[in-house]
This record gives C-alpha cells, structure tokens and sequence, in this order.
C-alpha cells in the first residue's frame, strides 16, 4: 500500500550486447523496462523488489517497426499495443491480433505498453497471446549464447514463468505468410469492458475449396498457459465446415480447459462459456475466410 | 401566476468547473505548508490480532523521521469517526465511541496502528517498514450471520455477541398487525436479500494537510463534508476546544459519494504533527482507500410482503442485519435508516420489522449515497415485482397504485409529506422506456439474446429531521464593487452545490450570478452547517442562503434609501442596479451603494450583510422512479442495459444541468451496485482482494448505456428555496432493483444477492431447468 | 543511488533535471514541478487519471519512471490553454456540464485531445472507446461524451 517505489540500480544499455551482459550479470535480480505500464504498478505494491532495472528503449537493435519480413511479418519488441492495433498491414493480414489488440479498452494501456512486454509478464489472461497463438507466431530472442527462436506455444511454463532465462532479450515477433481463404477472430469475457478476460478465445480457419484446410483453436484464461484446442480441431480439420460441426468442436473445446474460481470468475462458468465462445469464434472466421 | 426566475431554473455554467479543466483547482494533497513532512500509516495485516509489543526503535532512528506513534502515544479517549456519539439528534440517541486514534487491537485486515511522519515520503514509507510489531494472531470472523453465533471470536469487549445496536421497529413506522395482514393478502412473498459492500470508488484518494502549531491551534485541511462536528469530535479527541480547531474543507474534492461524511486519516496526521512539531500531509494510496475507509455498509435484508389481488400492499415487514466493521464507524445508523426508507416509501397498513447492527473483522463500514435506501430497495422492490407478477398486475399499475399522496405521513419521523410527484415520476417515465410495448414482451430479443424492462420507485429526505439534527446557517456579505461573498460550509464533493447556493443568492437580491463569489469553507469563519448529507444541502443551507440574502438585500436598500432620500420599501435590485418600484427610471448602480456604505466616510458606515439560519422540521423528500431496459445473451449471461430511464422529482430544479449530472452519475453508481461490483476476502486470511480498480470493477464508459434519459419533474416543494428539494442520494437508490427487475422479465430469473453476475445468472438458469 | 540527468520539454518548455530513477513520473510533474493538474488516482494504470500526452500519445505519467521520459514531449493539462484561452475541449467540457469533482478531468480531456488529435470527425462510439481507460464516479460519462463530440463539431 505504498506509493514510492525502492531504490534500485538503474541502467541504460545502447546495445543488445550491453543489455543482455548486464542482466547475465544480476539474474534474477533485475527487470527489463520497456514501457513500465506493468512494472512500475508491481513495484509500487511492492509485489517484486528488484535490485535493477535494465531500461531498454534506447537499445539499437531494438525497434517498434511493423513490416513485411520474408513473406510474413515482423513485429519489432518495442512496438506499443496501439501501433500494431493501428497498423494496416496487421488489420489486413492478421485480423485476429486486430480484434484482439482492439478489445483491450485503455488507450493508455496499449499506446504506453509494448506487445513483447505483455507477452513476458505470462498471465494466461494475455489477448495477445491468444491471437498469436492461432497465427503460429514466433519470437525471436538474444541472449548470451546468441540468438533463438521460440514458438509461442513452447513460450510458457505456467502462470508468470516463461521459457526465457533472466538475460534473455526478445527482439521481435515473427507471423508466417497468412495462407489464402484464411479468417481468424477473438472473442473475449470480462465483468466490464476494461478488464482482464475472465476467458478468450481465438480461432483461425483456412479452406480450400470449401473444406477446412487448417484450424488453430486458443483458450485464454482457463488453465495456468494459453490452451491450444487440438481435439477441437481434430474434428474440423479436413472436414466441410458447418454450424453443426462446429458446434461439435465447440463442445470438445470445453473439455480441454481447466479453469479456476477466482475472483473473476468460477470455473463452472468459464468452462461453460468457453465452448459458447470458440463456438462464436469458429463461426466468425468461417464467416471471414468465405469471404 | 408563474414567476420568472433570472437565476433559478437556469442550466448556469460553473465557475469551479473553469479551475478543475485547467487543473489549478486546489485539492487537499496540493496543499503545502512550510516544512512540512509527510505521514505514513502502519495497516495491520491480519484481520483479527492483539498487538503484543510494538517495537518502533529501529524507525525512530531512521535519518529524517521526526515522530512515529503507536496507539501508546495517543490520547486514550474513544472517539466515534461519524460524530454521532456526541448530540446529534432529537431522539438523543448517541453511538457508542468504540475506536481510538491508532488502535490498540487489529479488528481488520488494514487497521491503522502505527503511523509515521518523515522529511520525505519514500523516507516515511522505509521507516513503517522498520517498524517491529508482535501480533498474537486471533480467529476472525467476517460475515455477520457467522459473528452472531455463540462462540464466535469477540472482537470489541463490551460486545461480547457482537451485536452493539439492535431494535425493533421505529414506532413512527410500525403499524397494524403484520402477521394479520399476510393472513389478508392475496398473495405473500419473501426473500432474504444481500446488498453488497460497495466501495465509494472516489478517485481522489483520502488526504490530509495537519497543523498542530505553538499556540495550541490545531489546523486542518480536509475534504470532510460535516466540518462542524467534525470539529466539535475533535475537540474531544485532542482535549482542546472547538474555538481552537480550524477546520478548512478544501474547495476542490475528488467525489465523496459518503466517505467524507467521516474523518478517515486526519486524527493520525494531527497526532503526527502534536509529536513532530511541524505540518504533516497524509496522502493515501488507493489500496489504503479500499480497506482503511468508509464503504457502504452491506446488509442482509430479511424481507416479506403480502399483497391485495388489486395490487395494495396490504402488509410488509423488513428485517435487516447490518454489516459492520470492527468498529461502527457509521454503520450504525445503517440498520434503522433502512426500515425507514424502505418501510416509509409505499402506503401500507401493516408495517413492522426490526434491525441489528452486527461487528465482524471487515474494513470499515460506513454511508454511501442512499444510506440503506439503494439497499433496502433492492429487497423491497423485487418483491413488488414478484407480488404484481403472480397476481397478474403491472408493475407500474402496482407502483401507482400505492404511491402517496401530498400530506401522508412520510418516511422521516412520520412528519406529513410537504411535496410529492412520484406518480408523475412513474407515468413518465414509463412512457419514456415504452413500458407498454416492452413489458413481457421480449422486444427486439433476437437469437439467443432476450429483453426485458423493469422498474423501482423510491422515496429519499432532503435531511434528517426528525431524526437528526437539521440546520444550516449561511452569511452573505457586500463587497465594495457590489458583489457579494457567500460564506457557508455544505461541504463541496462535487455536486455543485456551491454555484446552486450561489444562483439562490443571485435571485434572492436580484443581482447577477457571477457577482456571488462563494468563500472561505473554513470553520473559523462559517456559522454552523451540519454538513453536506442526507441530500440536505440544497433544500436546508439553501433556505439559509436565502434568508441571509434577504437580510443582507435589506441593509444594502437600507443605505440606497439614505442616498436615494427614498422609502426603502419602495425599492428593489435588478441586476447591477437598485432602483425606485414606483419610478423605476429612478436608479443607482449596486456598486456605488456598496461603496458608499463601506467607505463613504459619511460618519453611518457599515457592510451590508446577512446571517440566515433556516431549521429543516419538515418533510420534503425528494422521490423518483427508474426505468431499465435490458438484453440478456442466454449464452453468456452477459447483461446488457440498453436504456436507462430516470424520472426525478426533486422539486424545482435551480440548475437543470446540475441534476442531470447528478442522476447520470447516480446510474453509473447504481450499475455497479447491482451488476458488477463486488467486494471479495481471501477466506482463510481474511484480507480483502478487492483492494483497487483492477480488482474491483467501476462501470467505465463503455459499460454505460447507450441510451439515458433523464426526466426532471421539476415542479415546486413548498418549503425548499424556491421549491427546491435534495437529489444527490436519489440519483442512485433505484437502479440496481430496477435492472434486478428487468433481467426478470428478460429471463424469469431473480438473483438476490449482489452483483447480478453472468455467473449467478447461469447458475440460476440451470436450477431453473 | 545515482541521480540521471534528463532532458525533456513539457509543456512546450525544455527541463533539465537531476532525478533518482526511482522517481515515478507523476510524481516528478507534481511534487517535484509544481504541475499539480495531473492527478494521482490508482497508481495502477487502471482509471486514467494520471494521464499525460507523451510525444502526443495518451500514456500513464502513474506507470512510467521519470528517467524514462528522457527527451521525450510531454503535455499535461496546464499545457492545454494558450495566452489565456482555454482549448475548444476545456470551453466544452465546462459549457456541457462535464465535470462535477473535476478529478477525473485532467485526464478525461487529455484523452478527448488524443483523439480528436487522430479522428477530428469521431462518433460517440468512437468517444467511449477513446475514453475506456478513464473512470469518472461523478458523472456517468454522459455529458463528457456530449462535451467530446461538442468539440469536435466546434
């Protein structure tokens, strides 16, 4: 309940080489800051304490462009919420990280925070997460032993824990090429608009000539990470797709979460409602893959 | 004949309004003072613990901490933070004083018990964490129907069962025979109901500037709304007199909505200074405002009422148990106040009930806007929904139906009704929603979504009289340029009282609005005010203001008599100038009577002034009827309000636009109390999880309808200025029944227990199958 | 700990300051500066209340370090009105009855100016998102919609 913040050691690295040598150094004991929109509150309420604070939005490797890269996507790791919300080259190609970024109500919140940033602090609430997870994004990271990549859905351990190790720096998001006759959507609860999901869900379809090609189904907020519906999907894929298949899938998508009672909300209700919302989802990027 | 008003009645602009878009408004934690130190409290962080050995060494001798007090360094006199164990009310009923300025035991999670005072506030917030307490962690209890039960953990002494106040029915509302009457209805129908403890959500947290300098004075700057007794409680606590306390209610407050009612922080931040010698800001943090503040107070309401087959409430019996805190705070009016808001509103034969006043180990409870009628509506109008439903009756045909009249006893004191317009309220705002085509009819439902429109009624006070002391003075004084200072202390949360008082004071003397400069609400100088509640501001200080007015108007024509050799009678103001009733060619400019009297060294020299006192003993309450409009997603159960109707009778409206405002903002308040706040506790700690806005969810502007419409009755009480009565409370009582009543008739499911949540909605629809 | 130096323009004029970096940016503007009309509210990015116009860009001054704000552009309410003459949106904002305590109002309007700033023509659809990440206990949101919109039409 207090409203200073500790001291701490304060650092400004201009490198990537720089950035990561200091966090190798102090471990655990030091955080990233690149917007501050989750770190300072946390700190304040005393929450963690560390000992040193790596500011990296001067580091030169580091940036907020959103372009092609290949044939898909790069989202540099500074890019706030709102610059990828605002982006065409999202909106056109990745609806679904649209929907999912336009659901997120504080124009603060995403004008100040970066997407990179939201993906570390790993709550199973994230939206982002959720979308990125049906477009098989990837991240790419630096660390002392060089550069990595890691698919989103091998990025997280549990509720707060990432894959990442303390010196570890993510240095941008990469989407694939969209494939043609693709419609992806996300859909979200929450008690009033501006509010963590009590559960979301994302789905990406792609047909060809009318059959369901491929399929990703995500599940937010209903087990320690982001669920990947893979029986759900089992029964779409390759099949023609209808409200009743659907419907099918939906059902079985319910049954691949473990939710909680917190309180947002009970697990009853989020294992219920999860179904209703893959099934909306479903529909909703069949709609747009149609299209 | 229809008087036109030149001030009155008028959607006027205000003038702090100007200072809160720039953001120069000055508000208590932009106060400074010389040398100032800032304050920091000590929570407990166990919800119920006796304190064994606080050891505050290590603190003290941190660089730059100049006090640090526990409860041992407090004056050992109990004090009661609502005021009211010292008179306050006709019935000569006194709360029991049952805290001390920093406490002696933790009776809830985030209970001040030390508390700090430093050079800096990163400074005072190191040096709590160096203060060493021993606890001796006791059992806790946190609902009240567990802390009624034999065995349960006593958490004040002389409480041994934890109820500190109890009683029956007030006598002015008992009646008849209740048990009788439900043999006589047609139909009976009962329920106990949960009204959740709803957080004020004011987003200026609770501050403090306090002054205990060399001559004894203490001096402090608070946002407190009841400053008089404010200091008249202090006076008590610190064994000083009420002469040599200032209390300065700052101008600029960041909402109220009830919190200010009580003093939260001020008592620790002047023993801080006592101690330190030296100015001492408090400022707390938003978690501190949810666990170390004024909520509303929760209540379970036990209700039961039986109706006649042509819809007359024939008999009706409310039994509430109040949830308190640790100590009363406020809650203890928050029992009885209940019974007489919600046995006081409709005609009925058969009224009885009682109420318990229950301690538990929960942070404070206290008043927020409604004070027991938002809580006690939530019970009482289900029910009259559910009665008007199984006898196959309208709503609205019930609510009129049992309306009362100009001249019935109303709910204060059984005094007689001085105005009421309720089924004016109810018939249209009816129409407004489009009852007739919406009721149980599933209007524009498509798909899995269903809609539905229900309704509430309510009668409020525009102050508390009989039950509460009721008067407010006002003084206006003349300035040489012909504008007048208006000095009087309602208190200013952000209602807008003052540019109201000040549009009273315009059209009292005839002179214009922007020359009525409102001043000084600082106890030095201000007659007494009870204070900004119980809706009381507009009808009690604002008949001061008038009377003040009138007497300051008459010494100023006084003196333009002499300098115009006129019959003072004869003469009147009309905006800047006095002039002759019978030659009204015949004029002198306001400014130059003024200047004359105060400075025109002519050997009679006075100011033109007035003091008005006005005593409120009759009853004038201001009622109202609600509309909503909503769609329920039988998917999700998400509740959607689609229209929000508000149909206000709070007499004549001296600023339309002022209670608009009021009554949209009432709806926002009302839509988190019954869809979706809710204040939650960690079970087996007893901590509260809802401790800010992340946890405990306030309804934001896309949660808000897309459409409201308010509809101001606006026709004249006989006894408020200018037939004005209060609206600040009833913006709020009857939201939440009547979305409870709409998502009824959307999908036939009650819920009573706040919030009205998708979960329980869910939960009750698969019961219901 | 080590004070940075920073160099940064508020409100059209350049600062250079020494602060620690456990100095959070609200407090920098208000105890620190003197620019009081920035508010402290929840301190948790939540309601809005601290928000500041950074390079343009509505962001939480709550939720920022002042060392981060390091050759940025700041505005905060008081930079709002020019020579004594209030902006379009404070006039509105006063005019429509917006603001009752008036906390919540810095911020509110600095929201509106970030979006008529990027959308000179919004809907009221458009205004409630644009204020979603601001909480008002006062008014219901209803006037400061009609105020936004008065704005824009002006």
């Amino acid at each position: 309940m207090f409203r200073t913040l500790k001291p701490f050691e304060y650092l400004e690295p201009k490198t990537l080489e720089e950035a990561t040598k200091a966090l190798s150094k102090r471990g655990a004991q030091a955080k990233v800051y690149a917007a501050g929109v989750d770190l300072v509150p946390r700190m304040r309420k005393r929450v963690i304490e560390p000992k040193c604070i790596v500011n990296i939005q001067n580091v030169k490797e580091l940036d907020d462009v959103i372009a092609a890269k290949g044939k898909g996507v790069r989202i540099g790791s500074l890019a706030s919420k709102r610059s990828i919300e605002l982006s065409s080259l999202i909106k056109e190609k990745y609806f679904v990280l649209h929907e999912a970024i336009s659901s997120i109500v504080s124009v603060q919140v995403k004008s100040q925070g970066t997407a990179v940033g939201n993906l570390c602090v790993a709550t199973p609430a994230s939206d982002v997460a959720t979308a990125l997870y049906v477009l098989d994004a990837k991240l790419n990271v630096f660390g002392p032993s060089g550069e990595r990549q890691i698919p989103i859905d091998e990025f997280y351990l549990g509720v707060g824990k990432t894959v990442l190790e303390p010196a570890e720096i993510i240095t941008e998001i990469l989407l694939p090429a969209p494939a043609a006759n693709t419609g992806g959507a996300f859909a979200k609860l929450v008690r009033t608009a501006e509010d963590i999901a009590k559960v979301n869900a994302a789905a990406s379809i792609t047909l060809d000539k009318g059959v369901c090609k491929d399929v990703r189904i995500s599940l937010g907020s209903v087990a320690p990470t982001v669920v990947r519906a893979k029986k759900a999907e089992a029964i779409l894929r390759g099949k023609k797709v209808d409200q009743k298949l659907i419907e099918q899938a939906a059902k079985a998508a319910a049954e691949e979460v473990a939710p909680i009672t917190d309180l947002r909300s009970t697990a009853a209700y989020r294992k219920e409602t999860s179904g209703v919302l893959v099934k909306r989802v479903l529909t909703k990027a069949l709609e747009r893959a149609q299209a | 004949m229809t008087t036109k008003h030149k001030a009155v009645g008028k959607r006027i602009t205000q003038k702090d309004a100007v200072l809160k878009a720039t953001g120069e408004g000055i508000y208590v934690a932009d106060v400074n003072l010389p040398g100032q130190l800032w304050g920091k409290v000590l929570h407990s962080p166990y919800a119920h613990a006796n304190i064994k050995k606080i050891d505050k060494s290590k603190a003290e001798a941190l660089p730059g901490v100049k006090a640090v007090i526990t409860f041992e360094d407090t004056p050992k006199i109990l004090y009661a933070r609502s005021f009211r164990d010292q008179p306050l009310s006709p019935t000569k009923a006194l709360q029991r004083s049952d805290e001390y300025i920093l406490s002696d035991k933790c009776r809830y999670w985030g209970d001040a018990i030390a508390a700090v005072a430093a050079v800096d506030e990163e400074t005072a917030e190191k040096a709590i964490g160096l203060i060493e307490v021993e606890y001796e962690v006791l059992p806790f209890v946190l609902d009240p129907r567990d802390a009624v039960k034999p065995g349960a953990p006593v958490i004040q002494d002389w409480a041994p069962n934890n109820i500190p106040v109890s009683g029956p029915c007030p006598p002015f509302l008992k009646k008849g025979d209740v048990n009788k009457g439900f043999e006589e209805s047609d139909v009976v129908v009962e329920g106990t109901f949960f009204s959740m403890k709803q957080i004020i959500g004011q987003l200026e947290p609770q501050s403090c500037v306090a002054n205990y300098d060399s001559n004894g004075r203490i001096t402090i700057y608070s946002p407190c709304q009841l400053a008089h007794p404010f200091r008249r409680e202090l006076a008590k606590m610190f064994g000083v007199g009420s002469g040599m306390i200032t209390v300065n209610s700052t101008a600029f407050v960041g909402g109220s909505f009830g919190c200010r009612l009580s003093c939260h922080n001020e008592p620790i931040a002047i023993m801080l200074s006592k101690v330190a010698r030296k100015p001492v800001k408090l400022i707390y943090s938003k978690e501190e405002d949810f666990c170390n503040i004024d909520s509303r107070t929760p209540d379970y309401i036990t209700c039961k009422l039986g109706m006649k087959k042509d819809g007359t409430l024939h008999s009706l019996r409310v039994d509430t148990m109040a949830w308190a805190s640790g100590y009363l705070s406020r809650a203890m009016l928050a029992g009885s106040i209940t019974l007489v808001w919600g046995m006081g509103h409709y005609r009925c034969n058969n009224i009885d009930g009682s109420f318990q006043v229950v301690y538990t180990n929960t942070p404070l409870s206290g008043a927020m806007r409604g004070f027991g009628n938002p809580e006690v509506m939530w019970a009482v109008d289900q029910l009259m929904h559910e009665a008007a439903v199984k006898l196959g009756l309208d709503p609205v045909e019930v609510a009129l139906k049992n309306a009362k009249k100009p001249g019935e006893p109303s709910n204060m004191g059984g005094l007689p009704l001085e105005s009421t317009y309720l089924e004016d309220c109810i018939k249209r705002g009816a129409e407004a929603i489009g009852w007739k085509e919406k009721y149980g009819k599933n209007k524009g439902g498509t798909g899995t979504k269903k809609r539905g429109v229900g309704m509430s009624t309510m009668t409020h006070c525009s102050d508390g009289w009989p039950l509460l002391l009721a008067h407010s003075g006002a003084m206006i004084k003349f300035n040489e340029d012909g504008s007048v200072n208006l000095v009087c202390h309602p208190g200013s949360p952000g209602t807008h009282i003052w540019g109201s008082l000040a549009q009273v004071a315009a059209e009292t003397i005839g002179i214009p609005v922007e020359d009525v400069h409102i001043s000084g609400m600082n106890t030095d100088v201000t007659v007494f005010d009870l204070g900004s509640h119980a809706s009381r501001s507009m009808y009690v200080t604002g008949n001061a203001v008038k009377i003040a007015a009138q007497k300051a108007k008459k010494e100023l024509l006084d003196y333009a008599a002499k300098m115009m050799v006129e019959d003072p009678d004869d003469l009147d103001v009309d905006g800047r100038e006095i002039y002759v009733k019978s030659n009204p060619a015949k004029r002198i400019p306001v400014r130059e009577v003024a200047h004359e009297a105060i400075f025109g060294a002519r050997g009679d020299g006075y100011t033109p002034a007035g003091i008005g006192c006005w005593n409120s003993t009759y009853s004038s309450p201001p009622t109202a009827a609600y509309f909503a409009e909503v769609e329920v997603d039988t998917e999700t159960y998400e509740v959607k309000v689609l229209k929000f109707v508000t149909a206000m009778d709070c007499g004549k409206a001296i600023n339309p636009m002022t209670v608009e405002g009021q009554c949209e903002g009432g709806i926002q308040n009302g839509m988190g109390h019954g869809l979706t706040e809710n204040y939650v506790y960690d079970e087996k700690t007893g901590k509260p999880l809802s401790l800010n806005y992340t946890t405990y969810k306030m309804p934001g502007a896309l949660d808000m309808p897309d459409e409201t419409q308010i509809i101001l009755i606006d026709k004249p009480d006989p006894k408020g200025p200018y037939g004005a009565k209060g609206v600040g409370e009833p913006a709020l009582v009857g939201i939440a029944p009547a979305i409870a009543n709409a998502v009824y008739d959307a999908i036939g499911v009650r819920i009573y227990d706040q919030p009205i949540t998708p979960e329980k909605l869910m939960k009750a629809m698969k019961e219901k199958a | 700990m080590k004070k940075e130096l920073i160099n940064l323009t508020i409100n059209g004029a350049p600062y250079e300051l020494e602060v620690e970096p456990n100095l959070i940016l609200n407090t920098l503007l208000r105890d620190r500066l003197g620019l009081t009309g920035t508010k402290i509210s929840c301190g948790e990015g939540e309601c809005g209340a601290c928000t500041i116009l950074v390079d343009g860009k509505p962001m939480l001054s709550c939720s920022m370090l002042a060392v981060a704000a390091n050759g940025k552009n700041i505005t905060t309410i008081e930079g709002l009105a020019k020579d004594g003459e209030l902006h379009i949106i404070q006039k509105k904002f006063i005019e429509k009855g917006a603001i009752q305590c008036g906390y919540c109002s810095p911020g509110m309007i600095l929201a509106v100016k970030a979006l008529l700033d990027e959308n000179p023509n919004p809907t009221s659809a458009d205004v409630k998102k644009a204020i979603g990440g601001n909480l008002c206990r006062c008014t219901g949101y209803v006037k400061i919609v009609d105020a936004a919109l008065a704005a824009a039409k002006a």
